[in-house]
Formats: structure tokens, C-alpha cells, sequence
């Protein structure tokens, strides 16, 4: 296989540029697998920033993909803010209890502190660490959990989608005090080096509608990428599940990149907002990447490209959503591997033939 | 309103799907007074509004917000009902066990799923969320059902879904349920790899997979 003559950093600089690369930008989005790279358990990173950040980097060096995410869940600022996070020993945590149960408790909410509450302090520290390792070298991005998304963890999701209809002022109060915490850690993300990534799983509409979304969801992603533009960055927005509906929303939150499920369609996405935003995405993280084999992984990578690789403001072959524990090493290598087998300049033929058989 | 049984169901239908939980009550209410066949009035207004709503949510003018409100004002409804229907109309009720297997505790697709079953006709023991694979077999034996069905929102935990389908085959159970899965991460052939009986990718789309597991017209 063609070995990268590109770092990360070189790629994403030409690929902005127009210049000639050595292939495409690639980012199999690698969370918790990162622990299976050290061989450590997934609970080891509670509270322990320097051991994220080792194993992301060992994790980069291993795969040699685009960008380093230092992210274990999304619930590090709820669990900031008082929700409870349960944490399997060897597995992701998921969240066991709520903030608050109603409204009227959202009084008693306030913004966390990123240096002194939760997980965030030890977060921030593997951001600064991983950057100051590494980052000359690659983006080294820290994930950000949008403030509708959070506010579902911090009042229950379904208490919160029942508000929404019945007393949508208080998720209006309920999202603000949300997006006060996401900003302040934005800006200690930021002043560790690192670029924000957003993720607001919950405003896909395989949950709520666009109508709902650019109520709940898009205005408070727009002021924190005026916050971050305002810093002189760029950033991605990841929303999970079915997005159609909502392309061009999510780019009207000024996001630079968009980062899309396999519930999408590439090519639709980048017909409709392809000269406004990059595009990343979207081989199936759990069909594919974790139970597919090597030769599935590389179709799914050569579909994705043929679909989105003309569009204008460009593409990042990824997985639709951070990729399972479990991954195979030898699908990650195989998702990097069919990219360096596409090079540069991508020739459509070869793919659009594909498509035929 | 005239107080004709069948422009009563139709503002039941209507009051389900239009979220409105006091217009329920009241018409539920004037349906007991009246002495309207409880039966009637579950099955032709508020199962009939209930159903409209998902068809709604499968076209995507409803979304989960709604569907989860139009439920509440069913709920309201059966709740007021369901003492009136008389002991001789009461069917046995083909019984699904449902959860969210352990290390998950996203739960509203598993929501959504009972409400549509429990819709259209059958009984479900709702066992919550992140339960063990073992629970699962246990209850479904103690209840006597005819259907297993499993959710996940997380990669993560997946294999959880196939731990339940073999503690039934080591139990030599298998064959008495359908086990049906479903959620974020799980496609047709996931379902198919650990054995599952069905899978389905939404709430509407389930109940028509159950009705036709266990052999009722759809």
C-alpha cells in the first residue's frame, strides 16, 4: 500500500488550498477504541486525562487518520451539571440519571465550571496534553456535546421533547443555561489548542422536527460557532440519525463541516449544501465497521467517495458516528487503506463502474 | 355532539391525534355516562386516533415530541375506559415482553414501540431499561408470552441481544418465543447473525413484524 506523504495538518492545508494531495482526508472517528490500543479498560480513562490523551495518540499513530477527537461519551458536561453517569467497567458509559426531573428544578441548575466540576478538568488536560504532543502535527479537536443535547440529559429526554410542546419556555431556560456551560468549555477547549467538535446527537430528526430543530437546537450551535469563528477556528458539527430535513440549517449554524450519519445520503447532502459546507462521513460504523469484514469496509469507503467527492468545499471520508468499542483494527486499516488506494486525483471511472456490476 | 356512538369515536380519534388530553377526558367520561361500549370507544376512537398518529410519525409530519403527547392523551383515555369494558368482551391478549437490554438505558424507541403495540391489541410487560439478559428469558416464561423484544440505542451493547437469544436456546426455550430487536445500530442482518426471529426499524414497523410472528392478519 501507497505510504502518506502528507501529515494531517500538510492534507487539510492543500486540500484548502486546491492543491494535489497525496489522498483524501480520512477520520475513521476513533472514541473508546482508543483504550484497546493501549490495552487498557474503557473505565481507566475516568478521571484520568494523561491516559485519554496517551491513547488517542498512540491510537493516530497506530491508523494514521486525519484528525485525534479526545472524546469517551457525550455526557461529560451534563455529569458537570449533576446528571449521573454510569461507567461499565470495560465499556462506554451511558447515563443513569437525570439532573432534574421538571421544570421547575431547572432553577437550581448552573453552568459547570470546565477547570473544577465532573470529568471536564481531566478532559481538558488530555486535550492540552495530546496537543502538545502532537499537534503541529495533526488536528487535535475536543468533543463538545450541543446544548439541546445536553439539556435532554440533564432533564430526561423525554421529559424534554414533552416540553417542548407544553412549555417551551422552560427548554428555552433549560438549553441557555446548556449552552452558558458549553460555551465557557468551549473557550478552555480553546485555549488548550484544540478546535471544538460538536456533536448534538439529539436533534436529528429521527427525533424531534426541523421546525423544532431551528427553534431548540440551531440557535444556541449558532452562537457557538460565532464564539469559535470569532477565535479564528473552524469547526464540525456531527447530528446523528436522519438529517435531510435539516442540511441546510445545520449549515445556516455557520458549522464548516458537516459531519453526517449513514442515515444520510452523501450525494443528496451535497447537492443541497455542498457549496456552502464540507461534508464528512459516512460508512456504517456498527453494519461496517464493526461487523463487516475488510473487503465491505473498502465498497462502503469507494461509495462514499464516488458519491462526494466533487463537492466543492470537499470531503472527509469517515465513519457516520463514533466507531464501536470493539472495532477491528484490520477495518480501520482497511478504511485508510482504500482511501490511499484512491489517491489523488480521484478517478471517477474505476467507481462509477462499480456502481454497474 | 348529539351523543351518537360514531361522531364520539371520531372526536376520541381526534382528540388522540391532536394531543389533547382534556378533550379525552371529557369524551372518555361522556362515554361511560352514556353507557357507549367501552370496547367500542378504545377500539374506534382512541386505538383509531393512535394509529392515524402513527401513520403521521411514519410520513413525517409527526415526530416523536407528538407521538409521545398523543399517547399521553390515549393513556388518559384507556385509563378511564378500560374498568367499563365488559369481563365477557375481554380477549386473551397475546403478551409481548419488552426492555432495554443492560448497559443501555436510551429508552424512548422502546417507548414508542409498547404504545404501538399496545395499541393495536396486545399485552406488554415492560420491563424498563439496562436489563439483564437473564430477566428477559425469566419473565417471558412466567408470563406465558409469545414475543421477546429487545432494544438498544448503543453499539456497545448489542451482544447483549444475542446473550438473551442463547440463554433461551441453553434453555431449550427457543422455540416458544419470537424474538424480535431493534434500535440505532441493529439492521436486518444483525438480526439475522444472532438469530433473531425479526427486526424492525421503526414503531409502526414493529407491530406489523409482530403480527405477522404470531400469525394475526395485519
Amino acid at each position: 500500500m501507497k505510504r502518506d506523504r502528507l501529515t494531517p495538518i500538510e492534507r487539510f492545508a492543500a486540500y484548502h488550498r486546491g492543491e494535489p494531495l497525496d489522498r483524501l482526508p480520512c477520520v475513521p472517528i476513533v472514541g473508546n477504541t482508543a483504550a484497546r490500543v493501549l490495552g487498557v479498560k474503557v473505565s481507566q480513562f475516568r478521571g484520568n486525562g494523561s491516559l485519554i490523551a496517551e491513547a488517542q495518540v498512540a491510537a493516530y499513530h497506530r491508523f494514521g487518520y486525519d484528525v485525534i477527537r479526545i472524546f469517551t461519551d457525550l455526557y461529560t458536561q451534563a455529569e458537570a451539571m449533576g446528571a449521573k453517569v454510569h461507567y461499565p467497567e470495560d465499556e462506554t458509559a451511558y447515563l443513569a440519571e437525570p439532573a432534574i426531573t421538571s421544570a421547575n428544578a431547572i432553577d437550581s441548575l448552573r453552568p459547570a465550571n470546565p477547570y473544577k466540576d465532573g470529568n471536564l478538568p481531566h478532559h481538558l488536560a488530555a486535550m492540552e496534553q495530546a496537543f502538545q504532543a502532537i499537534g503541529k502535527e495533526v488536528p487535535v479537536t475536543g468533543a463538545l456535546t450541543g446544548p439541546f443535547t445536553t439539556a435532554s440529559f440533564l432533564i430526561g429526554t423525554e421529559n424534554l421533547v414533552r416540553l417542548m410542546l407544553k412549555n417551551p419556555a422552560a427548554v428555552h431556560q433549560l438549553c441557555e443555561i446548556a449552552y452558558q456551560s458549553a460555551l465557557v468549555y468551549a473557550e478552555a477547549i480553546l485555549d488548550t489548542g484544540c478546535t471544538p467538535s460538536l456533536t448534538d446527537a439529539l436533534c436529528s430528526t429521527t427525533v424531534i422536527s426541523p421546525k423544532q430543530f431551528k427553534e431548540f437546537g440551531q440557535p444556541y450551535l449558532q452562537r457557538l460557532m460565532d464564539f469559535i469563528h470569532g477565535r479564528g477556528r473552524t469547526a464540525t458539527l456531527h447530528i446523528c440519525g436522519k438529517t435531510a430535513p435539516i442540511w441546510e440549517a445545520m449549515a445556516d449554524t455557520g458549522a464548516d463541516c458537516l459531519s453526517l450519519d449513514n442515515a444520510a445520503d452523501l450525494e443528496a447532502a451535497m447537492l443541497k449544501v455542498g457549496h456552502r459546507v464540507r461534508l464528512m462521513g459516512n460508512v456504517p460504523p456498527s453494519e461496517i465497521m464493526l461487523q463487516g469484514a475488510p473487503v465491505q469496509v473498502r465498497k462502503a469507503v469507494r461509495a462514499c467517495v464516488r458519491k462526494a467527492h466533487h463537492n466543492p468545499q470537499g470531503l472527509v471520508v469517515a465513519s457516520g458516528c463514533s466507531l464501536p468499542v470493539e472495532t477491528p483494527f484490520a477495518n480501520i486499516d482497511a478504511m485508510l487503506d482504500a482511501v490511499r488506494e484512491i489517491g489523488w486525483p480521484v478517478d471517477d471511472e474505476p467507481l462509477e463502474m462499480e456502481l454497474a456490476t | 355532539m348529539t351523543g351518537q356512538p360514531e361522531e364520539l369515536f371520531h372526536a376520541l380519534s381526534d382528540a388522540v391525534v391532536g394531543m389533547e388530553e382534556d378533550r379525552v377526558r371529557e369524551l372518555a367520561t361522556r362515554a361511560v355516562d352514556t353507557g357507549i361500549d367501552a370496547l367500542a370507544a378504545i377500539d374506534r376512537g382512541l386505538v383509531a386516533g393512535m394509529n392515524r398518529a402513527g401513520k403521521l410519525f411514519e410520513s413525517e409530519e409527526y415526530f416523536i415530541p407528538e407521538l409521545l403527547l398523543c399517547s399521553d392523551a390515549m393513556y388518559v383515555g384507556l385509563d378511564i375506559l378500560r374498568p367499563h369494558v365488559k369481563h365477557d368482551a375481554k380477549q386473551i391478549r397475546q403478551k409481548v415482553v419488552i426492555g432495554v437490554v443492560e448497559g443501555d438505558t436510551h429508552d424512548i424507541g422502546k417507548n414508542l414501540v409498547k404504545i404501538m403495540l399496545e395499541a393495536s391489541g396486545f399485552e406488554i410487560v415492560d420491563l424498563g431499561r439496562d436489563i439483564p439478559a437473564q430477566r428477559f428469558v425469566d419473565v417471558a416464561v412466567s408470563e406465558n408470552a409469545r414475543v421477546i423484544a429487545l432494544s438498544t440505542l448503543m453499539t456497545t451493547t448489542m451482544d447483549a441481544m444475542a446473550d438473551v437469544i442463547q440463554l433461551l436456546q441453553k434453555a431449550n426455550l427457543r422455540d416458544r418465543f419470537k424474538v424480535i430487536v431493534g434500535g440505532g445500530p441493529i439492521s436486518q442482518s444483525f438480526a439475522d447473525h444472532i438469530g433473531a426471529d425479526g427486526y424492525a426499524a421503526g414503531a409502526p414497523a414493529a407491530v406489523k413484524l409482530v403480527k405477522k410472528l404470531v400469525g394475526e392478519a395485519v
